[in-house]
């Protein structure tokens, strides 16, 4: 017989204000099988436990029902006291009467009634609940790094350094990202190659980082500690062992028109190319789509300069299948285009340019080796106009976030420009200057007086082409609104950070969760920044939202240290609450049919198939087993199985039907 | 009662008996199988089931228009699989049956072979699933309706393109009133094979078992849910209900919906996804992705 203890909790004022909690708990004592009933004012107090630990002992209570808030907040807590008192603590379960019940009703009768039937439901649900022992399960100390922009980087190389296995995939042929486009940070004016490849080279020689650039996740199964990622290593059509990265094919290509995306479409490349001459790793990738060979069957000319004989035409897709326990999710972020704009040209004229593109022109690795040069004619443009927002903070386009890395970089590039142009003159146009973060301010007051950028407070309507200039007008609003038109010979929009193309495709695929602009979301926005809600995969720079450098090599290392707090433990404890297939006596074995509907409906692909056979090994039947390690307790199996062969623990069929019989 | 229309009239369709025999006799003889699962005839001129183990029971074994009891079912039975290997003597709802369940890995490629006869009256012998459903299509009978359909003044609520919703249910409550529990329609279908059906079981008790409204109508319901999507329209259930129920057609309802919403139909390939659990990126609904 059971001897199950409620226990009634006021939650000060939240219960107790709408619920008769001493009522509840006289209510409840008449439920057959309970033998204990109090309530008192705050459970999760120490009194309020030491009152749980005491009737454990000494009314050897079988079960406990704490009737008090949302499991979520202090199940944990109850069931330590219960653990503490010697109960096991999947004996302790609570019924919510502050989320649904005090908080949701009036004062009165029928509320405290509905507490009480709350109660009745859950006694019902303890009665049958049995001991049950949390789960452990191995640690895979392998890191997953997805993403190899500063944020990947910085988080594999912490990782690495730490003593753990990384595994960093970039999908495209080298890594470095957005922040190996840009020509000078802000706010210190460093060259950002001169900075960044140090680190790349570290990550392409550290010995517990495995590089596989050129390559995409496919797909991601598992668990927190037990990923299975499967990645697909793109052909190259380069063997990369045998190439030197001697840059003859590069140089021989006779393909070269083809628009590079590293320098923002303002440069050309050869169909084999690698994409920056700092590249990690430094070997050349076939753009199959424009290489001639791969159009048309001829040419082959890099196969036949190469001196390693290098070149693989035949090179095939690889699908890599490898266990992690841990992933950071770091694949950064996109500009808008210019084309988005209907009212600055559509696109359509070649000197109305994105941030992105201005990083190309003023970076000397870039396609006028740095100097400022309009895209158009390849004249040095006399007056340029710097338009900060394009797009953000615009809910005519959809986007009404601030994408937070404007203000600083249009200060740098209207800051560059002068220095590189001395006679040229910068307007920046801008709603509000957002310079919080250290040396920011002091950086943008030196563009404005130092370096004379001419800053105008308004916004931008219209840009069109009169006379070989581009006229733009807009309003300076702090001058009443006067209407303002300025002959430019070149215009840079500060175009809206916005989540990379295949940003949901892939939260899909790590089963992640993410916001209506597709940035991911963390798993709190304040305490905890670099968490996403599936167990095990974290967050790093800008695919969580816009961030600047330090932000997003900051938030890496913070997802780095997570990373390795996880893998400081050899083994993870888990709940136990999991289905489990019913085994009977012979000649039946188990009510299983071995249909396998359930394997087919499992997320976590945790059913497997368990031939039952003689003690000579003669088979007998094959049903369905559950593997405990991959099982999350969903409870899915158990909807579709049409014998219910198939329950899951703690939250059993008959608990359930229980459950639902008291309420009737 | 209401009456169902039953093919009685015991008409011979099967004009070659002799070379189905002869070839059963053959795969007796060479012991590829131990016993043929067929037909013969047992008392009011009814059919019954016939499981010949010997040459000399093989003159018993008739085909013709009365023989719709599934056969598929006894292949699953642990006496019949006792015998041994067994040859059966196939109809197109039979074949369907086997690839509805080889698709619900419960017929394993060669577990048996069937003895069909296709339009020239040449006897095929099939034993995969491939040369299965290779045939299925071009098999006599194998097309239409083969399942009994109650005449249409019976069920005025069920008449082609009734949308009437109401009408419908009232029809059902009235005709599951009838039902007994017997569970012969369980019985007779291939595709019931669960050793432990859901209503046998009492910790929890899911379904009400005395034959009264309610529990009638819940444990029609559950099958008509455990089949959608598998029933391969053979009318087993409704041929075996002493009641006369039309079962068969609740369980089509639900198959010609299956067929609208995701293009597949029970029986036609040992390769089929059950609809209602899997997701493909052309289902309709694209709320799941």
């Amino acid at each position: 017989m059971s001897r199950i203890g409620v226990f009634v909790c006021h939650c000060g004022e939240n219960i107790g204000a709408t619920v008769d909690c001493a009522q509840v708990a006289q209510m409840s004592s008449s439920i057959p099988g309970v033998v204990h009933s109090v309530d008192y004012k705050y459970m999760c107090s120490d009194p309020g436990q030491t009152l749980i630990k005491e009737a454990v002992k000494e009314k050897k209570l079988t079960g406990v029902v704490v009737a008090a808030c949302s499991p979520r907040m202090h199940e944990p807590t109850f069931r330590r006291a219960c653990a503490e008192a010697g109960l096991n603590s999947f004996l302790c379960e609570m019924a919510n009467i502050r989320e649904h019940c005090s908080w949701v009703h009036e004062k009165g009768d029928q509320t405290t009634q509905k507490a009480a039937d709350l109660v009745r439901v859950l006694v019902e649900k303890v009665k049958r609940n049995r001991p049950l022992r949390p789960i452990q399960v191995p640690v895979t100390k392998t890191a997953l790094v997805l993403g190899g922009g500063i944020a990947g980087i910085q988080a594999s190389l912490d990782i690495a350094n730490a003593g753990q296995k990384v595994i960093l995939v970039e999908k495209d042929p080298s890594i470095g990202g957005h922040m190996a486009q840009l020509s000078e940070t802000f706010p210190t004016l460093d060259c950002s190659q001169c900075i960044l490849t140090p680190r790349m080279v570290e990550v392409a020689q550290h010995p517990n980082i495995t590089l596989l650039s050129y390559s995409e996740l496919e797909s991601l199964d598992g668990f927190i500690g037990n990923f299975k990622a499967r990645i697909r290593k793109k052909a190259r059509k380069v063997d990369e062992k045998l190439c030197t990265g001697c840059a003859v094919c590069t140089q021989k290509c006779p393909q070269k028109k083809i628009p590079s995306k590293f320098n923002a479409g303002l440069g050309m490349r050869t169909a084999i190319f690698v994409p920056f001459p700092q590249a990690v790793p430094n070997k050349p990738v076939i753009d199959i789509e424009n290489c001639r060979y791969f159009k048309t069957g001829k040419c082959a000319v890099c196969q036949k300069l190469c001196p390693a004989k290098a070149v693989r035409f035949e090179q095939e897709d690889e699908i890599l299948e490898i266990d992690v326990g841990a992933v950071v999710c770091a694949t950064g972020f996109d500009v808008v285009n210019t084309d988005f704009f209907p009212e600055y040209g559509y696109g359509k004229y070649p000197d109305v340019i994105n941030g992105l593109q201005y990083e190309r022109l003023a970076s000397a690795s870039g396609p006028t080796l740095g100097e400022i040069r309009r895209p158009s004619d390849g004249k040095i443009p006399e007056t340029v106009v710097f338009l900060a927002c394009a797009g953000s903070r615009d809910r005519a386009k959809g986007i009404d976030y601030c994408s937070k890395i404007c203000c600083m970089y249009t200060a740098k590039h209207a800051m560059l420009y002068r220095h590189k142009v001395h006679s040229g003159k910068a307007y920046v146009f801008y709603m509000d200057i957002r310079a919080g973060g250290k040396m920011y301010d002091e950086f943008v007051r030196r563009a404005i007086e130092e370096d004379g950028a001419i800053y105008v407070r308004g916004r931008v309507s219209r840009i069109y082409e009169r006379d070989g200039k581009l006229i733009v007008k807009g309003a300076d609003t702090l001058l009443g609104g006067e209407p303002i038109e300025i002959k430019a010979d070149m215009v840079v929009l500060a175009t809206a950070a916005v989540a990379s193309p295949a940003a949901e495709e892939l939260a899909q695929k790590l089963h992640i969760s993410y916001d209506s602009y597709k940035f991911f979301s963390e798993a709190h926005p304040k305490l905890r920044p670099v968490e996403t809600n599936t167990a095990g995969i974290f967050l790093a720079g800008a695919c969580q939202a816009p961030k600047d450098i330090p932000e997003s090599v900051a938030q890496a290392s913070g997802a780095a240290s997570k990373v390795c707090g996880l893998f400081s433990q050899d083994q993870l404890s888990r709940e136990p609450l999991i289905a489990a297939v019913n085994r009977t006596a012979p000649p039946q074995y188990s009510s299983c049919t071995g249909c396998f509907l359930c394997e087919s409906v499992c997320p976590y692909r945790a059913i497997e198939r368990e031939t039952i056979t003689t003690r000579g090994g003669k088979p007998i039947r094959t049903i369905a087993r559950v593997n405990p390690g991959l099982c999350q307790g969903c409870g899915t199996c158990v909807a579709v199985c049409r014998v219910k062969a198939i329950d899951l623990d703690g939250f059993s069929n008959s608990q359930l039907y229980a459950e639902v019989r008291a309420l009737a | 009662m209401a009456e169902t229309v039953r093919r009685t009239s015991g008409q011979t369709v099967v004009n070659d008996m002799e070379a189905l025999r002869q070839r059963a006799r053959e795969l007796l003889d060479a012991g590829t199988v131990q016993v043929i699962i067929g037909y013969a005839n047992g008392s009011n001129r009814r059919v019954r089931p016939f499981f010949a183990r010997r040459p000399e029971d093989l003159e018993r074994l008739i085909l013709d228009d009365r023989c719709v009891l599934n056969l598929a079912v006894y292949l699953r039975k642990p006496e019949v699989k006792a015998l041994g290997k067994a040859a059966v003597i196939a109809t197109p709802p039979l074949l369907r049956s086997i690839l509805q369940l080889a698709a619900e890995n419960h017929y394993q490629e060669s577990e048996a072979v069937f003895l069909a006869l296709d339009s020239a009256g040449n006897v095929l012998e099939l034993s995969s699933a491939e040369q299965i459903a290779g045939v299925l299509g071009s098999l006599p009978g194998s097309t239409g309706q083969d399942a009994c359909v109650p005449s249409a003044d019976r069920m005025p609520a069920l008449s082609a393109g009734s949308t009437d919703r109401q009408a419908r249910f009232a029809f059902w409550k009235q005709e599951f009133e009838r039902c007994i529990r017997c569970y012969a329609c369980r019985a007779a279908c291939p595709m019931c094979y669960c050793e432990q059906c859901l209503v046998d079981s009492n910790q929890p008790q899911w379904i009400p078992v005395a034959a009264h409204s309610i529990g009638n109508l819940e444990w029609h319901i559950s099958r008509a849910m455990h089949l959608a999507g598998r029933c391969v329209n053979c009318g087993a259930c409704s041929e075996a209900c002493p009641a006369g129920i039309p079962l068969n057609l609740v369980n089509q309802f639900l198959a010609d919906r299956i067929q609208q919403e995701f293009g597949q139909k029970a029986g036609t390939s040992a390769k089929l996804d059950y609809a209602l659990s899997v997701f493909s990126g052309s289902d309709r609904e694209t709320f799941i992705k």
